[in-house]
């Protein structure tokens, strides 16, 4: 007993002796105090917080040897090993950076992107579609930011003195084929896909990373949305058609349907048209898209499935004027029929690994009639691509991708049996390296390459990008890279062997966003080489050689505000493109057609609670195309006058789960012309007849009503805008 | 004799106090959970974080530290003293803490609300912003809480101020909002707090539906 009573003794004893206090302070490298970081003794609860001078003080009761943990958010964690003995400890603790994705910097060159929640954006994914003038097409929005050119009787997105081709656009990073729908030549088109469809978008107007290849100027990557909210049925009935799209979801799964079904032969017999249409556009999509997720992000391994169908079909038969011809003139008959098809994966492992990738196909075929000869085209895309990255540290993350694609294409007159075609392998593979040197600086270095069977070419191009943040909202980055693409379908099926034409990149760029402003500056020079050029007989294309070269410079700025005006978000771009190229049937460096020098556009959204509505208003504006007259000698030295289009809209929402939405575009009835086509004989007085490309109507004007039914009253389709 | 007399005393007496006093883990949990429900400073807030956060580190399956570390780092994320910058990494963390502590406890109604929370933390960030796009989350996320239990007045009460937000917005009546306000007051005040918190369960939310409640009349 007595015993019991010593060591009882003894306990007490040194459980009153043991109390360890230990203080001192948390400073970052410089010196500088870090409140609110943890200090505590691991394996303990004992601990504290610094506070505002970076001070700590706390007792522990444990004993000998222990680790002092030190933790503050934007640090890395510090142990410093300590002796616990009944004395009072003094320390000293500095703490090191550590790698914060979410506030360091970006590489911005080149790149605008519309997402959520991200630093870098510079459009969110509802401006896509809440953009007035862009009538719900995404490239309509795209051609609201700098470095883009508004080609009006094309409707596809020109980069920087590049043509339409140039961009190469992706969905969950696998290509797209003919992105954009079927048309007769000077009848714009629209992107086929929805922009309802898509989070968040990535546009790159040059200098992008080896991820994407085979496009000279620009790359536009589009991400799906991931499980939608809830489980409900959207009803659209608009002035040019209507539609039904059903979400089903469960908790891990979400299937969506839809069917549309336009045609703007109603809304062109009430409003006069320029165009001379015998049968006015008519279209029907339907899209299937289900979506899977698996695994719990909590504990490392976790993934997404998402598989997208989407087929349609089109037809439109329209007459086009000869210059000089007295007649209603060419007969242009064109159906299309178009499906895409995408599964596409991504999952992250243990260890740091991220995998992701898939499948994708696209089908075009357009059965045109120009007069009375048939011609079929069928174009077809196949894409398939795994890419691992893995981190290595919170600095160091490496990636590596393996693609295939296959482009076969075929065009035949039907009629008299000729028929030509062609089928490329490409298998490519890219490496990029991202290394943090610090929150501030950052440097991506990458390398792609790749092989055509039918050019039987093999090429590998380097991409390089750095970015620098200042002390405060801004930073400066540059990227360059060079970029290869064969050229295009029409003219590779003519001459097989054709090699990929070239561009190199070199762009600065400054940006700064802080609370609700954002501004962005870029500077970029890149050069072509390479180009194809060729004898233009009437159309008849011949001595195909690839010595065509050229240049494109400029600088472009955007401001976007969402703070100054009260609830009114507005953003102003303004581009400056020098460009001239030898190309085509071109003897000398032109500026094409499709870059103007000077580009501008304003876009101003204003959210008026009193009338339940949001009113809207963009314009847009060049100083005019280029274009070649024949009655002089010299290539492309005039110019038509600028082009400018002022569209408004407007959205009211008299329920939550109702709205409706009219819009009309060049409410000023501005007669734009976009350029001017020539006979191709001088008549009797020796001159060359002209007609002037222009609009198909003065205005354009939209009504629809949407709506949501489901559970939730208050789901509505505002996407849809 | 005496010995043996020791040992059952010794033992009946370790028996008992297991019975009757809570575990290291309890005890402590209890005191940082007093603390939070009484915080209302950014730097009382970073305190309960880190306090939550050394909790959790020793307890790695229970899913109540997580949970308050996270609701910790929400309300930091709510502090006007902070740039939108910070106030989204403090949100990022709570999010981030939120999906770890639904690893460990599925189908929660609790941490479902809570992550609803912080959606809606992050719309009052930068309303204009993201009001549009994650305001329907922040409603599907309590959605998804009240489905599993509709009884839960912190799901009901931060319906209610969507709702309210909504109504506000549309110049619609504000019924359905002072409706769950109602619903939501009337659980928390027919609830016994002190077996709640004897459970370690959540019971903040009270002064919102208190005031919300008010206002309604």
């Amino acid at each position: 007993m007595k015993l019991y009573f010593t060591i009882l003794i003894f306990f007490t004893a040194f459980a009153a002796s043991a109390g360890t206090k230990i203080s001192g302070i948390v400073t970052n490298q410089k010196g500088e105090a870090v409140p609110g970081s943890n200090v505590y003794i691991k394996g303990s609860y004992d601990g504290t917080s610094s506070d505002v001078n970076g001070n700590f003080s706390f007792e522990t009761d444990s004993s000998g040897k222990q680790i002092l943990m030190v933790q503050a958010l934007g640090f890395k964690p510090q142990e410093t090993v300590i002796e616990c003995a009944g004395q009072i400890i003094e320390l000293e603790i500095k703490l090191s950076e550590s790698i914060n994705l979410l506030t360091a910097v970006t590489v911005t060159a080149g790149a605008m992107e519309a997402g959520d929640e991200k630093k870098s954006v510079v459009l969110k994914p509802l401006d896509i579609v809440t953009t007035s003038g862009a009538m719900g097409d995404i490239t309509g929005a795209l051609l609201t930011l700098p470095g883009t050119s508004t080609v009006g009787n094309d409707g596809r997105l020109f980069v920087r003195g590049g043509d339409a081709s140039e961009t190469s656009i992706f969905i969950d990073g696998l290509q797209v084929g003919n992105a954009y729908g079927s048309t007769a030549s000077n009848v714009p088109t629209r992107n086929r896909f929805s922009a309802n469809l898509f989070k968040g978008s990535f546009f790159s107007t040059g200098g992008y990373s080896a991820e994407y290849g085979q496009a000279l100027s620009s790359a536009l990557a589009l991400n799906t949305l991931d499980l939608p909210l809830r489980s409900q049925g959207d009803v659209s009935i608009m002035s040019v058609g209507g539609g039904y799209t059903q979400t089903l979801t469960g908790k891990q799964n979400a299937l969506t349907a839809s069917a549309n079904y336009y045609n703007l032969a109603p809304y062109q017999s009430l409003v006069k048209q320029d165009f001379d249409w015998e049968k006015s556009p008519e279209s029907w999509d339907s899209e299937i898209s289900l979506r899977h997720k698996w695994g719990n992000a909590s504990n490392g391994k976790a993934g997404f499935i998402k598989a997208y169908f989407h087929t349609e079909g089109n037809r439109m038969t329209i007459w086009q004027k000869i210059p000089g011809g007295n007649s209603r003139g060419d007969r242009v008959q064109l159906r299309n029929r178009y499906s895409y098809s995408n599964i596409s994966f991504r999952h992250s492992g243990k260890k740091d690994w991220f995998f992701y990738g898939g499948v994708a196909f696209s089908h075009n075929s357009d059965a045109l009639k120009l007069n009375a000869d048939p011609l079929c085209r069928i174009n077809q895309l196949a894409h398939a691509k795994l890419v691992a990255v893995k981190d290595f540290s919170p600095r160091f993350s490496f990636k590596n991708g393996l693609e295939w694609f296959v482009k076969a294409y075929s065009e035949a007159l039907t009629d008299v049996n000729l028929k030509r075609s062609y089928t490329d392998h490409q298998p490519n593979h890219f490496a990029e390296a991202t290394y943090y040197f610090s929150n501030r600086l950052i440097m991506v270095a990458g390398v792609r390459s790749g092989h055509s069977s039918l050019a039987k070419q093999f090429w590998m191009t380097p991409r390089f990008s750095v970015a620098w943040k200042l002390d405060n909202q801004g930073q400066f980055s540059f990227a360059a890279g060079k970029f290869k693409q064969l050229p295009e379908e029409k003219i590779r099926v003519l001459q097989n062997n054709l090699q990929n034409t070239a561009a190199t990149h070199y762009i600065l760029n400054y940006f700064f966003a802080s609370n609700n402003r954002t501004f962005r500056a870029e500077s970029f020079y890149k050069i072509y080489d390479h180009l194809v050029t060729y004898d233009d007989a009437a159309g008849n294309y011949s001595n195909f050689s690839q010595n065509g070269s050229g240049y494109a410079r400029g600088v472009d700025f955007f401001y976007r505000d969402r703070k100054s005006i009260k609830e009114t978000d507005f953003w102003i771009t303004y581009s400056f493109v020098d460009s001239r190229r030898k190309y085509a049937a071109y003897e000398t460096r032109v500026q094409p057609s499709f870059a103007p020098k000077h580009n501008g556009s304003i876009v101003v959204k204003h959210f008026a609670s009193a009338l339940k509505s949001q009113l809207g208003t963009s314009w847009s504006w060049n100083s005019g195309y280029p274009f070649s007259n024949p009655n002089r000698t010299d290539d492309m030295q005039q110019k038509t006058k600028m082009y400018s289009d002022l569209s408004i809209s407007w959205s009211y929402l008299p329920r939550p789960h109702i709205i409706l939405h009219v819009a009309c575009s060049n409410v000023l009835g501005r007669n734009n012309v976009f350029g001017y086509r020539y006979a191709s004989q001088p008549d009797e007085s020796g001159t060359y007849a002209g007609l002037p490309v222009g609009q198909g109507a003065k205005r354009f004007a939209f009504a629809a009503l949407f709506i949501t039914i489901s559970r939730d009253k208050n789901a509505n389709q505002l996407n849809n805008l | 004799m005496k010995k043996l007399t020791f040992i059952i005393t010794v033992l009946l007496l370790s028996v008992l106090s297991v019975k009757a006093q809570d575990s290291p883990f309890q005890k402590i949990m209890k005191k940082e959970i007093e603390k939070i429900n009484k915080a209302d400073s950014l730097a009382q807030f970073q305190q309960s974080a880190n306090a939550f956060s050394r909790i959790a580190e020793l307890n790695p399956t229970e899913w109540q530290p997580l949970y308050y570390h996270a609701l910790a780092c929400t309300f930091q994320g709510l502090s006007n003293k902070l740039t939108l910058d910070q106030k989204d990494e403090a949100l990022a963390k709570a999010e981030d803490l939120a999906k770890k502590a639904e690893g460990i406890s599925a189908d929660n109604s609790e941490i479902i609300a809570l992550k609803g929370f912080i959606t809606m933390a992050k719309v009052s960030a930068d309303p204009a912003g993201r009001g549009q796009s994650l305001s329907g989350q922040a409603l599907a996320e309590f959605g998804r809480s009240l489905a599993i239990d509709s009884k839960n007045p912190r799901a009901l009460i931060l319906m209610a101020q969507m709702e309210a937000g909504i109504a506000r917005f549309f110049g619609s009546g504000m019924e359905k909002a002072c409706s769950l306000a109602k619903q939501s007051m009337a659980i928390f005040a027919a609830q016994d707090e002190e077996v709640l918190k004897a459970a370690m369960k959540p019971t903040w939310g009270r002064r919102i539906a208190e005031s919300m409640s008010k206002s309604c009349e």
